[in-house]
């Protein structure tokens, strides 16, 4: 039986106006799973990537992050994130060496100082111990790849790395 | 007498009585009531105070317009308040917890910038290469700014764009108010001849947009032309060139959202640079609602074309009786056309037959949506002028 | 070593980074596609100036960076220098080239040739050829991990095959941009594709200056 359009047209409407009381109740919240079941991440280059091992200092832990690689277009370089948290258990000056890839060898010694007041700008320098990581020089936060900021109650510096 | 209200209303609906008028308001007043409901119980008395005044104004514009059987001025109330309050809120929350309007590098490592709709067409393509979201936001509630998270945003706009189409720009943007306000400041327009080229623009700031956001994966839009960066929150500058950038952001700004408006009476924003309206464009495809010209009744007069604030009326589409992919469903055009040719219309039924119904059942719709997503802005924005006041 | 081996290498890098070059060539690709006139042999037409100047682009670049020994990698200054220097280039040409469109087609947007952006002595410079060359020589990532590889190989010869392989490999990724052909050309098409060409030429415009001036553009 073929439906005349006007009804069909009529039909679709009324259903239109259905969806509109359905939106709070099921609709929204339908299409928000749907959303997060796509497998979308956001980009790691913001997040700094998943982490991978946690070194425990003296009373605070240096958390260590997957290396992150741009995606080809992007002008940032490759890097890996290390965080030390919580702040309030950091000592006034920190200077660690870190084995980032967990092969037994340091990898870069990390300098910083940590300031009382939480807003003040914070400033790395990195020495490479190990020719894949880049050394830095009093570095703020110019970069996503080449950073130290303070985030909650952890302090993050992401090092560079040279493509070696 | 009665000759000549016949002809004053010819071919358009005339007002109705107040019984009849309220009679249909009646399930826009349970909807307004049982979304304020959830705020009405809160203990906060300017948060109750804001949801009762919400609710009562949009109550009361629908009554309006079911009354005076108009759309655009009622609805015009609504979208105003909705632009001018969001910022309001915003901002207020955004000083609260960050005590700037910058977003500093920290907060998009955290994947706590707020997410607005204006980016979702420039990460569809990264997206769906490469499964990563170029927006440096969290995908579910991240705390301080993120809200609800990216998925709800986008779950949100997908819901409500299946229900209007591009009437999202009429009912829903909390940005498009504060321009559609500046263009009814003036009695008459200073500049009448625009270029109707300029109407395609936004579409070729969707093709750059949307190119540059995958060659260089960031949402290429919000970090160099997105002028309500100027009224929400910005990327904070750390160097010469993001003081730049901000200074596109407020240059365009107070041209397109103020300046222009208030010369032209046109939404000058909408019409010559958003690429998310373009975007929007194509649902107005399949949207089930539209807006039809009668031309068996049409004079030409132009007073429709003149009324359109987003030039969505063209010579050769009123010559077709329709309105270009751009159309709003504002209801101006309607509303200004002497005749009652300019007519809401349902896809696949007759053209100015039972208009009015058509009128409603898109209203209905598009009123459940806006005082669900636009009233509780509006009560948020309220509520915090409220909370200095009380 | 070598033989086919090692141009199998060169094709797998380069089909594995067709895409990002795609993707990166996007911006000035897509917008003066559009502007062209209609039908998939013009469109094949340009696409082939614009390929077959880009190979021009990547060879001569790699000819010069080996003969400098800096195939391996170029100091980040003079990279910053060049990709600073190719981006403003790229945004004038891109400027130009929407301005010819306009001259040219003021009454039928159905052309028979190619847009041209200036002559040289009697034949006309097609813009694609000189959109085709910028993109080549601009260092983007796929390009410098081919350098990196093609660095390794024994002598300028073999580098330069490896280099043409690669970019054989990259190509197959442009042929679907043929069926832009198939989109209607109209005024408004033209407009679009011309105005996106602008705001596509600004931003490489500003970008290059930054880098030029030493300034960076967060991302």
């Amino acid at each position: 039986m073929k439906w005349p359009t006007s009804k069909l047209g009529y039909t679709v409407a009324g259903m239109t106006v259905l969806a509109a009381v359905l939106v709070p109740f099921l609709l929204m919240g339908l299409f928000t799973k749907g959303f997060t079941k796509l497998g979308l991440h956001v980009d790691e280059m913001y997040g700094g990537g998943p982490t991978v091992r946690t070194i425990r200092a003296d009373g605070y832990t240096v958390t260590i992050h997957r290396e992150v690689y741009p995606h080809l277009l992007q002008t940032e370089k490759p890097f890996v994130q290390l965080d030390w948290k919580p702040v309030s258990a950091l000592p006034q000056h920190i200077s660690d060496a870190v084995d980032v890839d967990g092969d037994g060898q340091q990898d870069v010694r990390v300098s910083f100082d940590v300031p009382k007041d939480p807003k003040a700008p914070l400033r790395v320098d990195v020495e490479a111990l190990n020719p894949r990581y880049q050394a830095m020089r009093n570095v703020g936060k110019g970069k996503f790849s080449e950073l130290i900021v303070r985030v909650d109650d952890a302090i993050l510096v992401r090092v560079p790395l040279t493509g070696q | 007498m009665a000759d000549a209200a016949c002809t004053a209303f010819a071919g358009k609906t005339p007002p109705r009585t107040w019984s009849r008028a309220l009679l249909l308001t009646l399930p826009i007043v349970l909807w307004s009531l049982f979304m304020s409901m959830q705020g009405l119980m809160q203990h906060d008395r300017s948060l109750q105070i804001a949801n009762a005044l919400t609710a009562a104004f949009l109550i009361v514009l629908f009554f309006m317009m079911m009354k005076t059987s108009s759309t655009y001025r009622w609805r015009r109330w609504f979208f105003v308040a909705l632009g001018v309050l969001f910022p309001i809120g915003f901002i207020h929350n955004v000083m609260v917890l960050r005590g700037s309007m910058g977003i500093p590098l920290e907060e998009m490592i955290a994947g706590r910038t707020p997410f607005c709709f204006l980016p979702i067409p420039l990460l569809i393509l990264p997206a769906a290469l490469t499964k990563t979201l170029v927006f440096p936001g969290s995908l579910l509630p991240g705390g301080g700014m993120s809200g609800a998270g990216m998925a709800a945003m986008a779950g949100l706009w997908l819901a409500i764009t299946l229900v209007v189409g591009k009437g999202w720009c009429s009912y829903a943007c909390f940005f498009g108010g504060i321009e559609e306000g500046m263009a009814a400041l003036p009695k008459k327009a200073q500049w009448k001849k625009l270029d109707p080229r300029l109407r395609l623009v936004p579409w070729a700031v969707l093709l750059a947009m949307v190119l540059l956001s995958l060659a260089l994966f960031e949402p290429a839009y919000c970090m160099w032309l997105c002028p309500f960066k100027a009224v929400s929150e910005y990327v904070a500058a750390r160097n010469t060139v993001g003081m730049v950038q901000n200074g596109i952001f407020v240059v365009l700004f107070a041209a397109l959202v103020v300046v222009l408006p208030l010369l032209t009476k046109k939404r000058t924003q909408c019409t010559f640079l958003c690429p998310f309206g373009a975007f929007q464009s194509i649902f107005n495809k399949t949207s089930v609602f539209d807006i039809k010209i009668d031309r068996t009744v049409c004079s030409p007069c132009m007073l429709c074309q003149k009324s359109c604030p987003t030039m969505s009326l063209s010579d050769e589409s009123i010559k077709k009786g329709e309105t270009l992919m751009s159309c709003m469903k504002c209801g101006a055009c309607v509303d200004a056309c002497p005749k009652g040719a300019a007519v809401w219309h349902i896809r696949g039924t007759q053209v100015a037959v039972k208009p009015e119904r058509a009128r409603l059942m898109f209203l209905y719709a598009a009123w459940a949506v806006a005082a669900m997503f636009g009233g509780s802005i509006i009560t948020q924005g309220l509520a915090t002028i409220l909370q200095r006041v009380i | 070593m070598g033989g086919p081996f090692l141009f199998g290498e060169a094709f797998l890098l380069g089909l594995a980074s067709g895409p990002a070059c795609v993707a990166s060539c996007g911006p000035v690709v897509v917008p003066s596609l559009l502007a062209e006139g209609a039908g998939w042999r013009l469109n094949a037409r340009y696409l082939t100036s614009f390929l077959g100047t880009r190979f021009l682009g990547y060879l001569l670049f790699a000819a010069v960076a080996w003969e400098l020994g800096v195939l391996v990698s170029p100091p980040p200054a003079a990279r910053t220098l060049i990709y600073g220097g190719i981006h403003v280039l790229l945004g004038v040409a891109l400027l130009w080239y929407a301005r010819s469109i306009g001259r040219g087609c003021a009454h039928a947007c159905a052309g028979s040739g190619l847009v041209s952006i200036g002559r040289v002595g009697k034949r006309s410079v097609p813009g694609a050829a000189v959109l085709g060359l910028l993109t080549g020589v601009s260092l983007c990532p796929p390009f410098v991990a081919a350098g990196l590889r093609a660095a390794q190989l024994g002598s300028i010869a073999a580098a330069l095959l490896f280099f043409a392989v690669f970019f054989v490999a990259t190509t197959l990724w442009f042929v679907p941009f043929v069926g832009l052909g198939c989109v209607q050309r109209n005024a408004s098409v033209i407009f679009v594709a011309r105005t996106a060409m602008v705001l596509v030429a600004l931003y490489y415009f500003l970008a290059g200056i930054a880098m030029l001036a030493g300034r960076r553009i967060y991302g």
